[in-house]
């Protein structure tokens, strides 16, 4: 609050700024170019000016890295429960994108709305794949495995290209660019809403994994698959669900990204990308770990954009991701397992 | 005996040149489809209506098209098919600068004449180059012009520069910066972004932050339109937002107008453009495309009428063509067309610009203000909640 009134001063003690444009944050009316400032009152206003850049970044970061959980932990499920490294999530991501898209450019249905329609047909969809595809290959030697993902992959986004040609598609709500200001941070409202859904997924996830008798099932394939086997569990069946929970939190992602972000056939690429990062950072299988390396990415990016470059997120990502490999190599909160 | 010679030699070089004056082989190098699609597919419009209009003055055009998705070794690949594999007379295009300025270098390996549409990066046309020709303007060109509007219209004092990492993205950066500098405008901030990012949130608070009178953006599509609804998010709000050409000049961008109206947009021709013959081929392209084009199509459209007429005239052989280019000047729907040299470019045309600004959600020319059909709004009228 100190800081605050401080700004206001400065700001009084400048009657011949001129600004003609109307600012609707308390934030923005307080701030002063340093040149104008009188010395006195120069790092105060710093000060504050710092504050909002700062608090402004974390906060971005935090919201974007829900979605980026969403992601990772998607993956992480799969990883966990069939040793198979996905690397058509960003592709099925991709594909949620798009029936977001269309379900709201055809049939007008609201994105956060949407993943009600999305959430079990990408549901399906994952399990189509594990049925079809993959159940083939979980005893093939893993390179094999990654092919083979990497192959379902192209042929999404290359059915896409086909069908819907490779421009973007930009979905524009009538929220795309609202934003409510909380002391001066603009937080943007669709990532807040995203950010929420995010947070009740993951609740819901969490409630799923470990208090029903299914998740459970799911967990104890996930640490020893043929021990679960001779326990009586269909550990087939719980691949299919497994993945199909994995698709349909990627196609949830999408959905969720989709309102604020720009679609195309290959969107998937930056975001398998990213979903490997985060989930080798928190720790291959660890669900706990994929929504923290989740926030943590979209943090890293989002502060060091500011205070490093908008140019180097991706070093810093990597750096970062370095750096955790180096110190702990199974990951933030991995088990190393052989 | 000798007449009769005489007579056949004559049928004999005549022929084939009769046969020959009417086809030319030119290839085209477009980002026809991936992330600049939009532009690109005004590039391939216009280029379709010059092929009708060489047609009608008595020149077929065999024309071979290539889709480089505005990846540089797509284009280079592109390049080298239409040189070698294709033997085309010229080439226009590629349109990113990324993709043009590699294939720049091509040409002049495959000594092949080729005009460079709409790439405005300075350095292209910057190398000592015989064989590269360019109509579009320069970052330099894209910059001055809003920078004149700017100083014209309000006493900018401060100036902040936000551009992709590309080509374009950055040489429009430098440009703006020298030119901002000499007009007496501070720069306050500079940063080179990676595009395809979701969250420009952070870089835009901090744009913020130091409170620029003038915010000038360099971007292709879908980065334009979202760095602009962060804008209106974080609350950005300068005296006018600049964004030199490209993602900024579609139609796209200007239908979005919840977050575009008011954002000014520098052009090397609009529907307004005081040359004669422009209101009418907009008229043209909208009746055949069913869409209003941007500065692109004009610029490919005359590139292509340019290259088509001296391929002709030089009878279809690389060398004479690229001389029908260095010394001839056309007249369409850009006003006069020269490749002259100057302050260190080479076959450059000398660009006038104009300036537009979304009103509405529509582009409207408003600079040079005799060209204008509607006032400039100045400043920036700020984002309605």
């Amino acid at each position: 609050m100190a800081a605050q009134r401080c700004g206001q001063e400065a700001h009084l003690a400048l009657p011949g700024l001129e600004k003609v444009t109307q600012f609707e944050g308390a934030g923005s009316k307080d701030h002063v170019p340093g040149q104008l400032t009188s010395l006195l009152l120069a790092p105060c206003s710093y000060f504050l000016y710092y504050m909002i850049v700062f608090f402004q970044s974390l906060i971005s970061g935090i919201l974007i890295g829900g979605v980026y959980a969403l992601i990772g932990i998607g993956l992480t499920i799969i990883f966990g429960v069939m040793r198979v490294i996905n690397f058509a999530h960003g592709d099925i991501l991709m594909i949620g994108m798009y029936m977001t898209y269309f379900l709201f450019t055809v049939f007008h249905i609201d994105p956060f709305v949407s993943i009600v329609i999305t959430i079990p047909l990408m549901f399906l969809f994952g399990a189509f794949l594990q049925k079809v595809f993959i159940n083939r290959a979980l005893n093939a030697l893993p390179q094999n495995q990654i092919l083979l993902t990497i192959g379902m992959g192209l042929v999404m986004s290359n059915t896409v290209m086909l069908a819907f040609t490779s421009d973007y598609k930009i979905l524009t709500t009538t929220y795309s660019s609202s934003s409510v200001e909380i002391l001066g941070i603009s937080v943007s409202e669709p990532l807040v809403v995203s950010f929420a859904i995010t947070v009740a997924i993951t609740a819901a996830l969490y409630w799923f994994l470990y208090k029903t008798d299914m998740g459970q099932a799911i967990r104890a394939t996930a640490q020893d698959r043929e021990a679960a086997q001779l326990m009586g569990i269909n550990v087939k069946r719980m691949s299919i669900i497994a993945f199909g929970i994995g698709s349909a939190l990627a196609g949830t992602a999408g959905a969720l990204i989709s309102p604020t972000y720009y679609i195309f056939p290959q969107v998937g690429s930056v975001f398998t990308l990213k979903a490997f990062v985060i989930t080798v950072l928190g720790g291959m299988g660890s669900i706990v770990g994929a929504t923290l390396g989740g926030v943590l990415i979209g943090v890293a990016e989002s502060v060091g954009g500011v205070y490093i470059g908008s140019g180097w997120k991706d070093v810093i990502v990597f750096i970062l991701f370095l750096l955790v490999l180096l110190f702990k190599p199974s990951g933030l909160l991995g088990t190393s397992k052989d | 005996m000798k007449k009769l010679v005489a007579l056949l030699l004559a049928v004999m070089f005549v022929l084939p040149a009769v046969a020959l004056a009417g086809t030319v082989k030119l290839g085209f190098i477009n980002s026809i489809t991936g992330p600049e699609a939009p532009i690109g597919e005004n590039l391939t419009n216009g280029v379709t209506l010059a092929i009708e209009d060489l047609k009608a003055k008595g020149i077929d055009v065999d024309l071979v098209k290539e889709d480089d998705t505005g990846k540089p070794d797509k284009s280079l690949a592109a390049f080298e098919k239409l040189a070698t594999r294709d033997n085309v007379v010229g080439i226009v295009g590629p349109y990113t600068s990324a993709t043009a300025n590699a294939d720049a270098k091509l040409a002049e390996r495959y000594k092949i004449p080729v005009i460079i549409p709409a790439a405005s990066k300075e350095e292209i046309t910057r190398q000592g180059f015989k064989w590269v020709f360019r109509v579009s303007g320069t970052t330099g060109d894209y910059a001055g012009v809003l920078i004149d509007l700017a100083t014209t219209l309000g006493k900018p004092k401060t100036m902040a520069i936000l551009n992709e990492n590309t080509d374009f993205g950055v040489s429009g950066a430098k440009s703006a910066k020298e030119i901002a500098e000499k007009k007496g405008i501070k720069v306050v901030f500079e940063e080179a972004y990676s595009k395809g990012s979701p969250d420009y949130r952070s870089t835009l608070a901090k744009v913020k932050a130091t409170n620029p009178d003038l915010v000038f953006m360099v971007s292709y599509v879908a980065d334009a339109i979202l760095l602009m609804r962060q804008s209106r998010e974080i609350g950005l709000s300068p005296m006018a937002f600049l964004g030199a050409g490209a993602g900024f000049s579609v139609a796209q961008f200007a239908k979005e107008k919840e977050i575009s109206n008011g954002v000014f947009s520098s052009t090397q021709w609009t529907e307004e453009a005081p040359w004669a013959g422009s209101k009418a081929w907009f008229k043209r392209y909208v009746k055949q495309f069913g869409k209003a084009p941007t500065y692109h199509a004009a610029c490919a459209y005359e590139s292509m009428m340019i290259m088509g007429q001296a391929a002709a005239a030089a009878g279809g052989d690389r060398e004479k063509t690229r001389e029908a280019l260095t010394t001839g000047h056309w007249n369409g729907i850009l006003g006069e067309v020269r490749f002259q040299d100057y302050d260190g470019y080479q076959n450059q045309r000398k660009a006038v610009m104009l300036v537009e600004q979304v009103q509405n959600g529509k582009h409207e020319t408003v600079w040079p203000l005799k060209d204008a059909v509607k006032k400039p709004i100045w400043p920036f009228p700020g984002w309605k909640k």
